[in-house]
């Protein structure tokens, strides 16, 4: 029965996983077919201008082609052909800027950017497109580099503290016990996430990375799940091929974790990792693996925590890339292994997120809204029974999330975000299954 | 197809009539010119150059004060020269069908761009001036040759610099080495100021009031992204402001999961595993 109910469950997790991967892989073959070619489709056009450099509709037509489909320097050479024709085009200076960004050129895209500002005939929608690329372009040329954001606000939850039903009973017939069943509440949260480049400016492109991630929540009521969080990475990365824009770099990295239960310390982790970054087209890939060493520290709500001590060992990938028409995507597929104190604590995991970031404009000439909906599943194997639940059977646990997300733009970086979250949490173990609606609303700074 | 067999056919043609003929074969066109600008090919005299003019080896571009050319070339690379220069395309050998040969050029004054093409992605584009030799992989460059030397940018690729001194190498996108001799070793790469992209993106190009040859070109739309048929514009990549929300509700199911039962029994059997 168990096997069974595992290869269900692996076939549950497997109709997520195939549509990412498929996803990934249609985009990489995408950007495969639009490798420049002589003999490609664009050999009419160029021939074209080759021979009637002044027919403009097929001057145009080859710049706009050959942008479209990633030859990159076709089409620089074909927009600053048509900039000899007529240098007042703020379009079309803006267009030579998102391609010399696309190389990894930043002087060249802020120069064409500026340039294009200085010009009288920019409409408040271009000069929009090109104040955000400027802002981007900025932030590259500056050998210390800042993005992150800050969000505060305020969470509902139909399942606070996450856990089964009050009637649920574990083995020799007790009932949960009452502080950790489901009961809704409310907590003001808030969050941040600094990510930190600095640059050092040598030929070899190597820069050193940090990022920090913060979480604090306090439950109006049920203050047993007060949590905080604090997470650091930080680590040199290296390019294989400094020439290359789009070369494979590589980070080794130190992380460091702790969190706080209930108001009091709970855990802490200290450990590394390993990440790549290679760009496939217009996919970025991402993997890493990462190896943690866990203490939990015992508290009056949780006596029994240091049993979840041991060795978290994670391998992952996350990917992303573009759509088309401001929608864009991005996953993540995980691998987790904890080999805890006890067996029945420790476990394999596997994780798959997809998120759809959606940009899209209300006003002309205005900030952008996203939209993202989300969804995911994460199936947890124990290794082995749980004796005070029930010493026959080994807990296995998929839990479903489903998410929707909106960023309205407020002024400058300030926008109001909102979020709808569902989870479903379905295991063979009765106390293990849960659900939990949260609906989060709050004030985010993005910089 | 038909032009590729076209282009094939005369350079197999231009190979065995003899280096006269070669000299004669078309390597690029003259996509824009403002003037006043002359063009001298082998063995001819010096005519004004205008718009479709065909490029030929050995052929020497000048332009004057007033002056700048684009010049596109058979792999797809392009040279944008500015005012006061004066450039020798003094070979130019490109087959189409393997995507190879190679290109050299000589700067003796004056300011251009390159833009790379098939060539120069095999790392077969040379630009020489008095001070260095130029090799250009990838990539695009900006090469200026005045009286204190040659200042060369790299825009993108890897640019290799040699003189009587020895190497110097750019990799990285938006830094500059001047050299102000053959036989003065080159500076360091710096990173190129605003200002000097500014001068250059203005000076290889045509001034406001010229039109480069070809007149009446008024607007065109977006094509690079931000319409419904390209990909989005650059913007920063969407980070989550949920993956501490999502990592807190993590811990709390773990720590639920663990609280909201009472204690092993001693001698669990095997549960424990020696940590």
């Amino acid at each position: 029965m168990q096997v069974e109910a595992e290869r269900a469950l692996s076939r549950q997790f497997a109709g997520v996983v195939a549509p990412l991967a498929l996803l990934v892989l249609s985009s990489v073959s995408a950007a495969a077919q639009n490798a420049p070619s002589f003999t490609g489709a664009l050999d009419p056009l160029f021939q074209g201008v080759l021979t009637h450099p002044g027919r403009l509709d097929n001057a145009i037509q080859y710049a706009s082609t050959a942008a479209q489909d990633g030859d990159v320097e076709s089409a620089i050479s074909a927009y600053e052909q048509l900039l000899f024709y007529n240098p007042r085009l703020p379009e079309t200076r803006f267009d030579l800027a998102v391609l010399y960004y696309r190389l990894g050129s930043y002087d060249m895209a802020r120069g064409y950017l500026q340039s294009a500002l200085n010009l009288p005939n920019v409409s408040p929608d271009l000069h929009q497109k090109i104040d955000q690329l400027l802002e981007l372009v900025n932030k590259k040329l500056y050998p210390d580099q800042f993005t992150g954001f800050v969000q505060s606000g305020i969470r509902y939850q139909s399942n606070a503290s996450q856990g089964p039903g009050p009637q649920t009973k574990l083995a020799a017939g007790q009932s949960v016990n009452s502080a950790f069943a489901a009961k809704p509440d409310w907590n003001w949260y808030g969050t941040f996430g600094l990510d930190y480049v600095h640059d050092f400016e040598d030929q070899t492109a190597t820069t050193f990375e940090a990022s920090v991630l913060g979480y604090d929540a306090q439950q109006f009521t049920l203050h047993q799940f007060d949590v905080g969080l604090l997470e650091i990475r930080a680590g040199p990365r290296f390019s294989l091929a400094p020439g290359n824009a789009n070369a494979v770099t590589i980070k080794p990295y130190l992380v460091a974790t702790g969190a706080l239960l209930a108001d009091t310390p709970y855990s802490g982790g200290l450990g590394g990792g390993l990440t790549l970054h290679a760009n496939i087209g217009t996919v970025s890939l991402d993997p890493y693996a990462e190896i943690v060493r866990q203490s939990y520290i015992n508290s009056t709500f949780y006596p029994l925590a240091s049993g979840l001590t041991g060795t978290l060992s994670t391998y992952g990938l996350q990917a992303a890339g573009p759509i088309g028409g401001g929608l864009s995507w991005q996953s993540r597929l995980a691998y987790a292994h904890a080999e805890d104190q006890f067996a029945f604590d420790s476990f394999n995991s596997y994780t798959a997120d997809l998120w759809l970031p959606w940009n899209f404009y209300v006003f002309e000439g205005g900030k952008p809204w996203t939209l993202v909906p989300s969804g995911g599943v994460t199936q947890w194997l124990y290794g082995a029974p749980d004796p005070s639940i029930n010493p026959a059977v080994t807990a296995h646990t998929t839990e479903w999330r489903v998410g929707l997300g909106l960023e309205v733009p407020v002024w400058d970086k300030f926008t109001l975000a909102s979020l709808i979250q569902y989870r479903d949490d379905v295991s063979n173990v009765q106390s293990f299954s849960m659900h939990d609606l949260a609906v989060t609303a709050g004030p985010t700074f993005r910089f | 197809m038909v032009p590729h067999r076209i282009i094939a056919v005369l350079l197999a043609a231009a190979l065995t009539i003899g280096p006269t003929a070669l000299a004669q074969q078309q390597v690029g066109t003259a996509t824009a010119v403002n003037p006043e600008s002359d063009s001298t090919p082998p063995g001819g005299s010096t005519v004004a150059l205008t718009v479709g003019a065909k490029v030929v080896h050995k052929e020497r571009i000048h332009t004057t004060p007033t002056g700048s050319v684009q010049l596109l070339f058979l792999d797809k690379s392009s040279l944008s020269i500015g005012p006061n220069t004066s450039i020798l395309i003094d070979e130019f050998v490109y087959d189409p069908n393997t995507n190879s040969g190679h290109m050299v050029a000589k700067l003796t004054e004056g300011a251009m761009r390159y833009v790379g093409g098939q060539l120069s992605h095999q790392g077969a584009v040379t630009i020489s001036t008095a001070d260095a030799t130029i090799g250009i992989r990838g990539g695009t460059a900006t090469i200026i040759q005045g009286p204190n030397g040659t200042e060369v940018i790299n825009h993108y690729g890897t640019i290799t610099i040699s003189n009587g001194t020895g190497t110097i190498t750019i990799t990285r996108p938006g830094f500059t080495v001047t050299i102000t001799g053959w036989n003065i070793p080159p500076g360091q790469p710096a990173r190129v100021t605003a200002a000097e992209i500014s001068r250059y993106l203005k000076y290889l190009s045509s001034q406001f009031g010229q039109d480069g040859g070809i007149a009446g070109l008024k607007n065109i739309q977006y094509a690079a992204c931000g319409t419904t048929t390209t990909q989005a514009c650059p913007l920063p990549q969407w980070l989550s402001t949920s993956i501490g929300e999502d990592n807190g509700f993590q811990v709390i199911i773990q720590a639920t999961q663990h609280a909201s039962q009472p204690p092993p029994p001693p001698n669990t059997g095997g549960g424990y595993t020696g940590h």
